[in-house]
């Protein structure tokens, strides 16, 4: 318990640092949203008012409590940009960016450990160097670049797939043909994150299979004489699964980062093209919300996987003991 | 760069702007128009240039406004389906001088720098074609253009000539002496950076190596925008380039050469500061009627162009395109395809009706009257909402709208002249869920504006002292001091519904198009006496109106 | 060192670091200059397209006849010397075929038109989105060039037409050649690559090793940091301090470096912790040996394989995130990388003027340089770790 707690309470401690930071990064940023306003209808004093209505003429301090209040309760104030709630805004595209990331990472993630752990069993053969090729080439494409290709494509080529927005205009009426729609939409966005992420996975993977494969406990397990399949799914892929979920959770907040590319490619309503807008429109409540939103997830992804880490290599069980 | 407030953009969204032709059918008839004869108007939201181009070509999109890609441009104009317009406007974009130091405060430097400026070239290379080079104070386009006025057309030697002529010399490494013997200073030009506006990051980079062919040391300095803005308006700077959207009235000259502007916070930027500038802003800014409006403005682009504060370099072209599958669309060199009166015309060549689909380059947010601040939530509100004065897309002159007539007076007080404005507004004018609307409605929209100190309108109500309604259908306003232009800031705000609106908390915070109309369960609180009815955003999506059969054009009762 | 020489990747970098280095010595232009219209296509492909050409009018050839076999040119201008001076003629243009002239432009020195001025489309009766060259050589066949009335006059006419082609990979929405910015790009991602990766991993190595051997607070505080820095998004930070500073090749390579030193640091204090109660180390101690003298003599060596391993891995990330943040729009635009190729490519209308040499090559050379030091990667690693070279079946 002691580990869990100093673990815990390291997140929190890291959490709160963010929120400081976050708090000056976007006020040590140049100007403020009011300056930005070249406009000879708007004479100093309306500027003035408009300062007033941001909230922008009070003290830092104040400012900062204000800023950690509103965070704290996930209110997260006004825009500066569109004068809506953050929350409302973040509420509306949340759910597209979730739908996106997740399922693509969770494909990827099952595509590439499929394909790696076949080719590691396979060792020397044409399968294994396609997919270590494949999964190099994968890795190597720039993702916006793919994107492009993809709707260059289906744009000139092939119209099969609808090139923006995540639904039809206006959207078809009913159940079932509005998720069919949707599906539609986000197919090819999916395609393209799923083909440029399975490469990392089916590299790693085999990588660690291989390693596995090696261990002295699998050959034991052979010389016992325990059929393949057995060796595979009991010893392999279970001693591989934690490192596997730690990665996957360490890959999920850079994953989402990835999202700001693909939302700007495809004109998908998502959170990473609001944090973009939002940072260069110096609109600190929403920049400041999303930031700390993604941190928030940094941390907890973290934290899972150093507990789930911790759990499971003796090594620093150990190392417990020694502190 | 922020689209002007609510006033402007009413008569704004007609009104595009325009070179050479002056408006061609003078006799244009506001009142031959009706109800939309579309059924659905789509607002749709596409980012991206090229997924806009596409969807045009493909008849996914019947709209495109504005078209800023000269390759977007050639690409459509070899496209059989797709009509192209062009139409001017009251963009600029100048290049600025601190004139409050040496070596800005000496006229004929300024001067030769207007003349070394390659316009045409610019134009040519950083929009294909597609701007206008630009020369005076006040657009060609304006009403209160004055076309007699002093001018420095691109030549440099004419340039070096009025310099050596007035005492100027050059030194060995090329840079100006003054006749004083003082040699310039390296300049700097502050321009916005490449990756937020990356034609005005190279406009500047040319425009300082043209000044340095003559002999001023300049380089341009890119950088954040709101840095910039902070140092011009702490006065920290040498030279800058700024792009301004003006207005129809002229009184925007005010603002930005009159001394009394030159403050924190005001647009005097360069600093200008003439006596006799300052008398004509001031005659302009305060003229009682039409002929002191139209005199004033004249004389003061008159001024403006002998003292040079600051040169202009160009302004934008709009280029807007249309589907040929529909017909009714009305263009004019002022006003793009997607005007208030094409959306009202349009019908399809061949067919059954069908939704009309127009493109929307980002997405409008708020939708509130009071806090929209963008041109894509005011592309949606003004179709809903109306105000007591329209604008001709011809001519650009003020025409009836929910006024069918007004009055201009002054009248003499202790105190001074005061501007009376009366309204009379038409009898059959309702809301879009069925009350009428009258004198109150209006009465009550600008003194919650003036009550509740709201930004956007500041300027539009500080200066009113009473409003009375001595009928339902008529409005008098008198103002606090006089001026020709408060008709058009008063008549252009967009009236709201006094029943919604009374019972509003907060209007900081009020999401009409989110809140559902307390009796009319079918419309949302966004309701106005405009042409088309609000009914359902979907962020990120498109925005639907439908049209609103009862609007009060072109119907009797 | 004979298998490095035996593999693809060695020779591939080779030949991209002599590039960077010499490359730009290929073309007389620096590659931010104009040098042709826009968008020009490769000289290789459509050989219908015209070469550029000059016609001059002078006191000696006051006409021009000429024979045009081409489609028509993509750009064409027309200069007035000054010394012309002012005359009442014009000069004239006469198409196959057709009976008239038109009057292309007044003969007045100092006069400049070019295919793209809305005032010299109208003049030619065109709407202003008219292609005036293509108006102009409607046809092909033979074409007059010449100057109205009688008489001699100074100075001389030139009209310049640029065909449509230029260079190996044409040009891009501003008329510079694509070839030179990609060579120069060369240069921008092995240097981001390279030394964003080498400060990084020098950063992680040293606070690895540090953390590691010195334990205690030294260590909770290291690792406090790096669980803060991998707790920060790293795309959102980089685009608010590109928006702030942003700058600036170095200033970049700083930010990367700075962010991506973590991964580092944690395996190498791993590996000291392992290390640290071996008993070699354990006797080195005994024998009185000062911390600096084991880890520089002793554990600094064991880590370098591992190290030279994650270093070649570690150089693809950071050339994409560049990439990826140049594309977004953020990175300095003096800077000419791939990425920023790329940025402009696709908001000036790349795709839609179906301009396939402005995409396709900067984003196929970074997943090469990609390829190339994963493949270098995978290389070292399999020195390392034997077990993962191929052809050993287990």
């Amino acid at each position: 318990m002691n580990y869990w707690g100093r673990r815990i309470s390291g997140a929190l401690l890291v959490l709160a640092l963010v929120l400081v930071l976050n708090f000056l990064l976007f006020r040590l940023m140049p100007g403020d949203p009011v300056a930005s306003i070249v406009d000879p209808r708007f004479s100093p004093e309306a500027k003035e008012q408009l300062r007033k209505m941001y909230g922008l003429d009070r003290p830092l301090p104040v400012q900062f409590a204000l800023y950690v209040k509103s965070t704290l309760t996930f209110d997260f104030g006004i825009s500066f940009l569109t004068g809506l709630p953050v929350a409302q805004e973040l509420r509306s595209r949340v759910p597209n960016t979730v739908i996106l990331l997740g399922t693509s990472l969770l494909l990827s993630a099952a595509l590439g450990t499929w394909l790696g752990m076949k080719a590691a069993l396979r060792r020397g053969s044409l399968l294994e160097r396609c997919v270590l090729w494949s999964g190099a080439l994968s890795f190597s494409f720039p993702s916006f670049f793919v994107q492009l290709l993809l709707l260059m494509f289906f744009a000139s080529m092939i119209p099969l797939f609808p090139l923006r927005g995540t639904l039809s205009v206006p959207p078809p009426a009913g159940g079932p043909a509005l998720l069919f729609d949707y599906l539609r939409h986000m197919a090819l966005p999916v395609f393209s994150l799923v083909l440029l992420g399975f490469g990392g996975w089916a590299i790693y993977v085999r990588n660690l299979t291989v390693k596995i494969l090696g261990e002295d406990f699998i050959l034991l397990a052979r010389a016992r004489g325990l059929p393949r399949k057995n060796i595979l799914r009991g010893h392999v892929f279970r001693t591989m699964l934690p490192p596997l979920l730690t990665i996957f959770l360490l890959s999920l907040p850079s994953v989402v980062s990835g999202a700001v590319i693909t939302e700007t490619v495809f004109s998908l309503h998502g959170v990473g093209r609001f944090l973009l807008e939002a940072v260069t429109g110096h609109d600190y409540p929403a920049a400041g919300a999303a930031f700390f939103l993604l941190s928030l997830l940094t941390v907890t992804c973290n934290l899972l996987s150093d507990l789930l880490y911790g759990i499971t290599d003796p090594r620093v069980r150990l190392e417990r003991g020694n502190r | 760069m922020k689209r002007p407030i609510a006033f402007a953009l009413v008569l704004a969204f007609v009104c595009l702007l325009s070179g050479s032709a002056r408006g061609a059918a003078g006799n244009f008839d506001a009142e031959s128009y009706a109800s939309p004869k579309i059924r659905d108007l789509y607002l749709v939201i596409i980012r991206d240039p090229d997924a806009q181009l596409l969807a045009l070509q493909r008849g996914q999109a019947d709209i495109l406004g504005d078209l800023h890609r000269p390759v977007d441009v050639d690409t459509l104009a070899d496209d059989p389906r797709v009509n192209l317009s062009l139409a001017s406007g009251f963009h600029g974009f100048f290049l600025g001088f601190n004139v409050r130091s040496f070596p800005w405060n000496r006229l004929e430097l300024r001067q030769a720098a207007w003349q070394s400026l390659p316009r045409e070239r610019i134009v040519r290379d950083l929009f294909a074609g597609y701007a206008e080079p630009l020369s005076t104070f006040l657009p060609p386009v304006s009403p209160y253009y004055e076309p007699n006025v002093a001018t420095y057309p691109f030549d440099p030697d004419a340039a070096r000539k009025r310099l050596a002529d007035a005492g100027w010399t050059w030194g060995t490494d090329g840079v100006l002496i003054s006749p004083e013997g003082e040699r310039i200073p390296d300049q700097r030009l502050l321009s916005p950076t490449a990756s937020v506006a990356p034609t005005s990051a190279e406009l500047a980079a040319r425009a300082a190596d043209a000044l340095s062919v003559i002999g001023i040391p300049v380089r341009s300095e890119p950088m954040d925008f709101s840095t910039m803005l902070s140092r011009l308006d702490e006065r920290n700077f040498q030279m800058y380039v700024l792009a301004w959207q003006m207005t129809r009235d002229p009184d925007s000259l005010y603002a930005l050469y009159s001394s009394k502007m030159d403050i924190p916070g005001g647009y005097n930027i360069p600093g200008i500061s003439d006596p006799e500038l300052d008398a004509v802003l001031d005659r302009l800014r305060f003229a009682p009627d039409a002929m002191t409006a139209l005199d004033a403005a004249s004389d003061a682009q008159k001024k403006l162009a002998e003292l040079a504060p600051v040169a202009p370099i160009y302004s934008r072209y709009t280029i807007s395109a249309v589907r040929r599958d529909w017909k009714g669309t009305l263009v004019t060199d002022r006003t793009t395809a997607d005007n208030l009166w094409s959306l009202l015309s349009m019908e399809p060549a061949a067919g059954p009706m069908r939704p009309l689909y127009l493109v929307q380059g980002e997405e409008p947010r708020a939708l509130n009257p009071f806090t929209s601040s963008s041109g894509y939530d005011w592309q949606v509100l003004t179709l809903i909402y109306d105000a007591l004065i329209a604008i001709d897309p011809y001519t650009l002159e003020t025409i009836p709208w929910l006024a069918k007539s007004w009055t201009v007076t002054t009248r003499i007080r202790d105190d001074g002249p005061h501007t009376v404005l009366t309204f009379h507004l038409r009898d059959n004018v309702r809301w879009q869920d069925g009350k009428p609307m009258t004198a109150e409605d209006a009465a009550f929209t600008y003194e919650y504006l003036r009550k509740n100190m709201v930004p956007r309108y500041f300027d539009n109500v500080d200066n009113i002292e009473k409003i009375e309604t001595p009928d339902p259908l008529t409005l008098v306003v008198t103002m606090k001091n006089t001026s020709f232009w408060h008709l058009h800031r008063v008549g252009g705000i967009p009236v709201l519904p006094r029943h919604i609106v009374e019972k509003v908390e907060d209007w900081r915070s009020w999401l009409p198009a989110s809140l559902k109309h307390p009796e009319d369960g079918s419309l949302t609180q966004l309701v106005g006496t405009g042409p088309f009815v609000f009914r359902e955003y979907r962020a990120g999506e498109y925005v639907h109106l439908t049209a609103n059969d009862a609007f009060w054009l072109g119907r009797r009762r | 060192m004979r298998h490095l020489l035996a593999r693809w990747s060695f020779w591939c970098l080779l030949l991209l670091v002599l590039t960077a280095l010499f490359g730009g010595r290929l073309f007389d232009a620096p590659p931010e200059r104009e040098v042709a219209a826009a968008f020009s296509k490769p000289l290789w492909i459509e050989r219908d397209l015209p070469p550029t050409k000059e016609f001059r009018l002078s006191a000696d050839t006051p006409s021009l006849r000429f024979d045009w076999r081409y489609a028509p040119p993509s750009r064409l201008s027309l200069r007035i010397d000054p010394s012309v001076g002012q005359t009442g003629r014009f000069v004239e243009w006469r198409k196959p075929g057709a009976p008239e002239p038109l009057h292309l432009a007044p003969l007045r020195g100092g006069f400049e038109a070019d295919g793209r001025d809305i005032a010299f489309k109208r003049s030619l009766g065109l709407p202003p989105f008219g292609d005036a060259a293509a108006s102009l050589f409607s046809e092909r066949g033979s074409y007059e060039l010449a100057l109205s009335g009688e008489g001699g006059f100074e100075g001389e006419v030139v009209l310049k037409l640029e065909g449509g082609r230029w260079g190996l990979l044409g040009t891009d929405q501003r008329g510079r050649d694509v070839a030179a910015l990609f060579v120069a790009g060369v240069r921008v991602s092995l240097i981001v690559g390279i030394f964003a990766t080498l400060l990084a991993t020098f950063l992680g190595t040293s606070f690895g090793l540090a953390a590691g051997y010195l334990g205690g607070w030294i260590d909770g505080l290291l690792m406090r940091i790096v669980d803060l820095l991998l707790s920060i998004p790293l795309l959102p930070v980089l685009m608010a301090l590109a928006a702030l500073w942003g700058k600036g090749l170095w200033q970049l390579v700083l930010i990367l470096s700075v962010f991506s030193w973590m991964g580092t640091a944690r395996t190498v204090r791993a590996l000291v912790l392992t290390l640290r109660d071996a008993p070699y180390i354990e006797g080195l101690r005994g024998l009185g040996a000062p911390p600096g003298y084991i880890l520089r003599k002793h554990l600094l060596p064991e880590t370098l394989p591992v190290l030279l391993a994650t270093m070649t891995l570690g150089v693809p990330g950071a050339i994409l995130s560049e990439a990826g943040l140049s594309f977004l729009g953020l990175s300095d635009p003096r800077v000419i990388s791939w990425g920023r190729m790329l940025h402009e490519a696709h908001s000036f209308g790349a795709f839609t003027a179906g301009a396939w040499w402005m995409l396709l090559p900067p984003g196929l050379g970074i997943a090469l340089l990609c390829l190339v030091f994963l493949d270098l990667g995978k290389f070292l690693e399999e020195r390392v770790d034997p077990r993962l070279r191929k052809g050993v079946r287990s």
